[in-house]
């Protein structure tokens, strides 16, 4: 991979990539698997050198993580690392592929009381969130988010996916368009299982030592 | 010569009358989403449009039908993977081609859809600013263009254009926050009221040999519970409760049902035991085009957000989610 990728995708991940070769780049981070590998260890080196609380990443693999890029020539500024990242993410990764939306993706294991504060419970009222932004800072790692709809998805996921649409789609407003999405048919490539095994034990290193409130 | 005057002054006024958005005033717009809601659901028509997302693109054809014996509706892909959805007073059918299985959600009571229509005007305008553009030709319709831009960053905006005078939908694009276009459907050619071809409406899948599934979603008459079991206790500006349905006792398996709406997009909330033996969907976050869903396990429910709104909007509602009663 040339100089020039890395230093784009570094620029992407920071928001400073100007639109066109931002565009370009997402057409390739869909169909370059080796360029959505960096794009991965970017990320992870990323929550290596943050470690913050909330997103942690086990030391055996920030140590993989480091030996692997030790060889990479790759430069990134300490404002690199700053939120400003976090900006194109809510609005670019829409429209992105599925390769990007795994980047922007929050997982779960959030504890609600803790990541937005106030004793709610029983209020029939319910608080307005304040800024989009407040929230994705508080995110606690990356996730690759899944496809829905398409051959592996769950029965129950299609399930919710079919009623939401029924319930929403019936009175007015979108009509029609509400089910769009789901006669689309998904042209966006899915992880092959290579890739799967790999995000898979990603995962469970991450997990391991993570608190999640999962039950 | 003197019929066809009167005939033509007649039509001038019905016009007119049907056409209150001349002036571009913010009411006029919102007249016009609110016309356009009663034409979505109230008219007759069947058309062909192309759906442009990212690099892909994909044409299908809309065939809505409402008339006394209600509505019914077939939406199919006629390029790709034939997919359709078949709508009807018994429910709604989703057919994939791709692996020759239809699943079934068999139709729901009045009671439980949105006691506030999607499309109300007054609780959109909290949320989205309304400006009615000019008029464009448009599979040969003239379509009045209506902006709809959201004033935060938990929902889509639209740019739709509105067939004048039925303020039918020709066009429409999704655009986020930064008003970047995320989707866009544009018809090629429409047909309204007596021009429709009903034999349409059947699907032309041998569904005979297809492996039909049910939904397997609770949707008989649901236990009355005044407040909801499980809610966000944060919500976005401007999105309200607008139906909710419970199921189940306490101690045993429940399924809860909550519809969210700021009037334009709609979320649903479940809440749902979990059950081992099920293929249970990944939690985090998952995308279906412009849809996203958020999942997470919590004291034993599997807690869901859906909805036609940015990641941020499910994951941030759905982390909020929590049981109001012990």
């Amino acid at each position: 991979m040339s100089k020039e990728s890395r230093e784009h995708l570094s620029c992407l991940m920071d928001g400073e990539i100007n639109r066109e070769t931002g565009r370009f780049l997402v057409r390739r981070l869909g169909a370059d698997r080796e360029l959505r590998k960096t794009w991965a260890r970017y990320h992870l080196l990323r929550d290596c050198l943050r470690h913050q609380e909330g997103e942690l990443v086990a030391d055996d693999l920030c140590g993989k993580v480091q030996q692997a890029l030790a060889g990479e020539a790759l430069q990134i500024a300490p404002r690199r690392f700053s939120t400003a990242w976090l900006k194109p993410v809510a609005g670019v990764a829409v429209a992105a592929s599925v390769a990007l939306m795994a980047v922007i993706a929050v997982g779960p294991g959030q504890n609600p009381a803790s990541t937005l504060p106030g004793e709610v419970a029983g209020s029939p009222q319910a608080e307005a969130f304040v800024s989009p932004q407040n929230i994705l800072l508080r995110s606690p790692r990356a996730q690759q988010a899944s496809v829905m709809g398409g051959r592996g998805a769950s029965q129950k996921m299609n399930s919710y996916l079919l009623r939401h649409y029924q319930v929403t789609g019936s009175t007015g407003g979108k009509g029609f368009v509400s089910y769009i999405p789901i006669v689309v048919t998904q042209a966006s490539p899915e992880p092959d299982e290579q890739d799967r095994a790999e995000e898979d034990k990603a995962t469970e290193s991450q997990d391991h030592g993570s608190d999640s409130t999962q039950q | 010569m003197k019929p066809r005057f009167e005939t033509c002054c007649l039509a001038t006024i019905l016009l007119a009358m049907a056409s209150p958005a001349c002036a571009g005033s913010n009411s006029d717009a919102a007249q016009w989403l609110e016309r356009m809601s009663a034409a979505m659901s109230q008219m007759t028509y069947q058309g062909t449009f192309v759906y442009v997302q990212g690099d892909d693109v994909e044409t299908m054809r809309i065939t809505h039908v409402a008339d006394e014996e209600g509505v019914r509706e077939r939406l199919v892909s006629i390029s790709g993977v034939r997919r359709e959805i078949l709508r009807d007073s018994k429910g709604v059918r989703w057919v994939k081609g791709d692996d020759l299985s239809v699943m079934e959600d068999k139709a729901l009571s009045r009671s439980f859809f949105p006691e506030i229509p999607l499309g109300q005007s007054d609780q959109a305008s909290a949320s989205y600013r309304l400006e009615l553009g000019s008029s464009e030709r448009i599979a040969g319709h003239s379509g009045r263009m209506l902006r709809i831009i959201p004033k935060d960053e938990f929902r889509y905006g639209y740019n739709l254009w509105l067939e004048e005078p039925s303020a039918l939908l020709l066009k429409w694009e999704l655009l986020d926050s930064n008003h970047e276009r995320l989707a866009k459907l544009m018809f090629t050619d429409i047909r309204l009221g007596s021009e429709v071809d009903l034999d349409e409406l059947e699907s032309s899948s041998k569904l005979k040999e297809y492996q039909t599934t049910a939904s397997g979603l609770p949707s008989g008459k649901g236990l009355s519970h005044s407040n909801p079991q499980w809610q966000p206790s944060q919500l976005p500006t401007g999105f309200r409760l607008t139906s909710h349905r419970y199921m189940g006792h306490q101690d045993q398996q429940i399924f809860e049902h909550l519809v969210y709406s700021d009037g334009l997009a709609a979320i649903s909330v479940y809440v749902e035991s979990t059950n081992v033996d099920e293929n249970q969907p990944e939690t985090g976050i998952s995308r279906l085009g412009t849809t996203h869903a958020f999942s997470r396990v919590s004291e034993g429910v599997l807690i869901t957000v859906v909805g036609d709104v940015p990641a941020i909007t499910v994951q941030s509602i759905g982390n909020t989610v929590q049981r109001t009663s012990p």
